[in-house]
């Protein structure tokens, strides 16, 4: 899954930097996962809080493949971390999505998700 | 026995309640002491302890909840200087 998923996030993100609109960064074979890739920006945001939340030094690596356990947390890192992220989105993660996410991409993914079903028109 | 899942249920259920107080010290001091607690009892591997954790921690949560409905009930009329930094 990973491999695929890079590639075509590599795609996305040029598809991004050329158009304005977020439409055009749903291509229908991300669909298949379950969730669609999340935009960059989002995943940024994401990489900030998790950052900030695990206390890593600004010259730690972290990409979207980067796995919670491995940048040094531990269980309840991403409890507070999906906390951070309700609060900082406006939405709110099930209990059963919250304890399947490991990795920054599907934390970012999750939120996207959720952002976009938010009924109310406000500007995330 | 009390598995791992139902313990970070129990966690995040006390981070939201804890969300609800309107006066920012005790919300900020909910959330601090819940991860404390959390973290604290995290290496427990005694089945009787981990179900006294986990009981602690259930009535806990009723206290938060029971507690949070009288601060709604006096909402404090400003904003504390810790809220307005952080805006």
């Amino acid at each position: 899954m990973n491999h695929g998923s890079s590639r075509v996030h590599g795609t996305r993100e040029q598809l991004t930097s050329l158009s304005a609109t977020s439409l055009s960064c749903k291509a229908p074979s991300a669909r298949s996962i379950g969730t669609s890739q999340a935009k960059p920006e989002t995943v940024q945001k994401v990489s900030d809080i998790v950052r900030e939340q695990l206390a890593l030094s600004a010259d730690t690596a972290l990409t979207a493949e980067s796995k919670f356990s491995a940048l040094g947390a531990d269980s309840l890192d991403p409890v507070e971390i999906v906390m951070a992220l309700e609060e900082k989105f406006d939405i709110s993660v099930e209990e059963s999505d919250a304890q399947n996410i490991t990795t920054i991409q599907e934390t970012a993914d999750l939120i996207e998700d959720l952002v976009q079903k938010k009924p109310a028109a406000q500007a995330s | 026995m009390v598995d791992k899942s139902q313990v970070l249920s129990l966690c995040r259920s006390l981070l939201r309640a804890g969300r609800k107080y309107p006066d920012y010290n005790i919300r900020e001091y909910t959330k601090r002491r819940t991860l404390d607690g959390f973290r604290m009892n995290k290496n427990l591997t005694d089945p009787s302890k981990v179900e006294e954790a986990y009981a602690e921690g259930k009535s806990q949560l009723e206290v938060v909840e029971r507690v949070v409905k009288v601060y709604l009930a006096y909402p404090p009329k400003t904003k504390n200087i810790m809220e307005l930094k952080l805006q």
